[in-house]
């Protein structure tokens, strides 16, 4: 039989225990020099909470605290953590309960929230998450809220692709293609009356009408889906609260376990005198009442070459202002080649002037505007008059009003850009986000959409899969197409050496192009080869007609690990273009001959 | 909110073709050379009203004394655009015994979501608060005169 001095000194410690349990929101029995406490006092103080703390190691009876823990509550291990009374455990059981949510639910007295996730933002990624975490079983928000541009201009659900890019903007791709067409088919016999005009209006149209068509069908999915949308601003108020505010001003406040952002990004303007009040951005243009007429691109991006190409295509005067390099972050030489084409085909391009002020000379639809310019090399001024200025030097990620900094979500100041690990997670554990808004990866539609529903199942489904950002094909829709997977030429030469890379490239003319003799030595093909790695294919560039649809098949193939000897060993298919990369032969290194003998 | 109820359970029922049968159809369009008397754009204007909110709606639909035609349509859709005026054309040949209701989807999207509507046009036919018929997409003009005559037999 104990001493019963030792029995009371047990009991003694017991009530001790339960009374620190009882008094204390979250109390961690630690020991000081512990790095799994260290953790978990971290992250208490990160999420700003107040603990208490007992360092077992630093007090007399420190082992008999740990032995009644043990006996409390089969742990024996530090940290021991307890919040509101409930016993969570240890240091990897806290991080779990945080990650899931349940830590936020103690510490909020238990509180359940009203969702078990809320998404900010209806784009593509957005919706893609909130339709599989409510396939999921789960109890979704969806927030979506347009704020109009300068010029007033706003759409409906969808986010940007299907609204203000690359729907409007491949249909008008399209358009511009079908007038190279008509000038091709007299070539091939057709005959019909000189007169050929474009109607800007039956076009915007028609492509505004499909997309109306596409928001109803992304509401009509929700609905099927059990989502629950609100047209309106979210904003955080609370880690685990957001406000949020309709067209009229209403505002209501939603609760939730986690949160993914997914708010996409909106051009950014110059910050020259006239640019809000008298430009407009893609943002404007699809949706443009009249044709802009003669219009200078403000930008070398994508989105600028793009809008230029089909505007061109429609038979407008076109020029583009460029500060410095076409398509940033491509391949140079492909970049160059596009940019070429679209010189060749009556696109003005102005190098390295950048705009100083926009006014305007005359109102109208479209009116006339004066753009004044400065050299980046010399005082050289430039001067020119437009119909319509497009800004498309960049997007800003739409980060800066949503309250992040309330609830503590780290943002790249430079550009609103959220860092997230390879699962989409912020530094908040709670906050996800997923699409344009993240730094360094990918702005595309189908990777936010498979970002956004692999998120959703490794939240909700149990699963583990995560987002693979490598070998992600794409397609910039110049009017020479160009398309591309895995690292452009400089970039392949700084990972792994002009010695260890080998590019192949070809020229090449597509047959169509042959009858009505156009476009000779334009198109080309070029893939780039890890020698260090059995010749596997690390780059793939096309610049050509259906560059998309070439581009996709290569790109499933560069996924299952191709190499050249794998596509010299393919058969090709003729006549087309996709067949050149069956066939290349010279390297260049070699500096062999590529042009295409014309009769 | 239990007419709310009988709507959905109406919804949720299968949907019945309510396409007119082919012979229906074909028998239909011998009569349709008969020059039919025209109707009068003065009367035509007064056919339908288009729906304010859903207090209105409420109001002039689920309260009606008259059966209703529901003609949910939107700006984008080229097929409502054909449809619209096919319908008063319809609804005015029963001179005031059938009343005809146009719901922008867009505008009213909550009141499209809870009547389930996924196309347009979707035309639901109700009386004293419940669905008793529905199409979705386009019909000819017998079609719908034998569908707005339905309304009135029932």
């Amino acid at each position: 039989m104990p001493p019963t001095g030792c029995n009371s000194g047990r009991d003694q410690i017991k009530s001790r225990i339960q009374e620190l349990i009882d008094s204390s929101e979250v109390l961690v029995f630690s020991k000081s020099s512990c790095p799994y406490c260290v953790k978990v006092k971290d992250l208490f103080r990160e999420l700003n909470v107040k603990y208490k703390v007992v360092e077992l190691d630093l007090m007399d009876d420190g082992s008999g605290y740990q032995d009644m823990l043990l006996e409390m509550t089969g742990q024996k291990t530090v940290p021991n953590v307890f919040i509101n009374k409930t016993h969570v455990g240890g240091c990897d059981k806290t991080m779990q309960a945080h990650q899931d949510g349940l830590l936020q639910q103690l510490l909020g007295g238990g509180e359940a929230y009203d969702y078990d996730l809320i998404v900010i933002g209806g784009g593509s990624g957005g919706l893609a998450c909130s339709k599989e975490a409510s396939l999921l079983g789960k109890k979704v928000m969806v927030l979506d809220y347009v704020v109009p541009t300068p010029k007033g201009t706003t759409w409906g659900l969808g986010g940007t692709c299907v609204n203000v890019g690359c729907i409007p903007k491949k249909l008008m791709h399209q358009t511009a293609l079908l007038g190279t067409a008509l000038q091709d088919a007299r070539s091939f016999g057709w005959e019909f009356d000189e007169n050929v005009k474009h109607n800007w209006e039956t076009m915007k149209t028609a492509v505004n009408n499909y997309i109306g068509s596409l928001n109803w069908g992304y509401r009509v999915q929700l609905r099927e889906k059990s989502v629950n949308y609100v047209n309106s601003f979210a904003e955080f108020v609370e880690p685990h609260k957001i406000k949020a505010t309709n067209k009229r001003g209403k505002e209501t406040f939603h609760t939730a376990a986690k949160f993914v952002l997914a708010t996409g990004e909106r051009p950014r303007y110059l910050g020259i005198p006239g640019d809000r009040e008298l430009c407009i951005t893609s943002d404007d243009l699809f949706s443009l009442p009249y044709c802009p007429g003669k219009t200078l691109v403000i930008g070398a991006s994508y989105v600028a070459l793009e809008c230029a190409g089909f505007l061109a295509g429609l038979g407008l005067d076109v020029t583009v202002m460029v500060r410095s390099i076409l398509l940033r972050g491509f391949d140079q030489d492909m970049a160059n080649r596009a940019g070429e084409h679209m010189e060749a085909h009556g696109v003005t391009f102005v190098r390295k002037f950048v705009p100083t002020s926009v006014e305007e000379l005359e109102k109208g639809t479209p009116g006339r505007l004066k753009v004044t310019a400065k050299s980046t090399e010399s005082d050289e001024v430039f001067e020119g008059e437009y119909n319509t200025v497009l800004i498309a030097v960049g997007r800003d990620a739409c980060t800066g009003t949503i309250g992040l900094d309330k609830v503590g979500v780290e943002v790249n100041k430079k550009n609103g850009k959220i860092p997230v690990n390879d699962e989409e997670q912020t530094n908040v554990p709670h906050i996800y986000a997923i699409g344009d808004i993240l730094q360094g990866k990918w702005e595309l539609t189908p990777v936010a959409i498979q970002a956004g529903k692999l998120l959703a199942r490794r939240l909700f489904g149990g699963a583990t899969l995560k987002c693979d950002y490598v070998n992600v094909p794409t397609t910039v829709f110049t009017p020479l197409e160009y398309g591309c997977c895995g690292l452009s030429e400089e970039k392949a030469l700084e990972m792994y050496g002009q010695d260890n890379i080998e590019v192949y490239h070809s020229l090449f003319w597509p047959l169509e192009f042959t009858v009505p003799g156009r476009d000779n030595n334009r198109c080309y093909a070029k893939i780039i080869c890890n020698k260090l790695d059995s010749d596997r294919v690390v780059g793939f560039h096309y610049l050509g007609p259906n560059a998309g649809e070439v581009t996709q098949g290569y790109g499933a193939a560069m996924k299952c690990g191709m190499t050249k000897e794998q596509l010299s060993g393919t058969i090709g298919i003729h006549p087309t273009c996709a067949e050149i990369y069956t066939t290349m032969e010279v390297t260049k290194s070699s500096g062999g001959d590529i042009t295409q003998a014309g009769c | 909110m239990a007419y709310r109820l009988i709507v959905r359970r109406i919804w949720n029922a299968p949907v019945k073709d309510i396409r007119c049968p082919r012979l229906c159809a074909s028998s239909a369009s011998l009569f349709s050379r008969a020059p039919s008397p025209p109707v009068s754009v003065t009367s035509r204007r007064n056919v339908s009203f288009s729906v304010q909110d859903q207090e209105d709606f409420t109001e002039r639909v689920i309260n009606s004394n008259l059966p209703v035609l529901v003609d949910f349509h939107a700006h984008w859709c080229g097929p409502c655009k054909i449809l619209g005026p096919r319908l008063e054309k319809a609804v005015a040949k029963q001179q005031g015994r059938v009343a005809m209701a146009k719901v922008d989807i867009d505008e009213h999207t909550d009141l499209a979501i809870e009547y389930g509507v996924s196309a347009v046009p979707t035309v639901i036919a109700m009386r004293g608060g419940d669905v008793i018929d529905q199409f979705v997409g386009i019909k000819d003009e017998e079609q719908l005169d034998s569908f707005v005559g339905k309304l009135i037999e029932q």
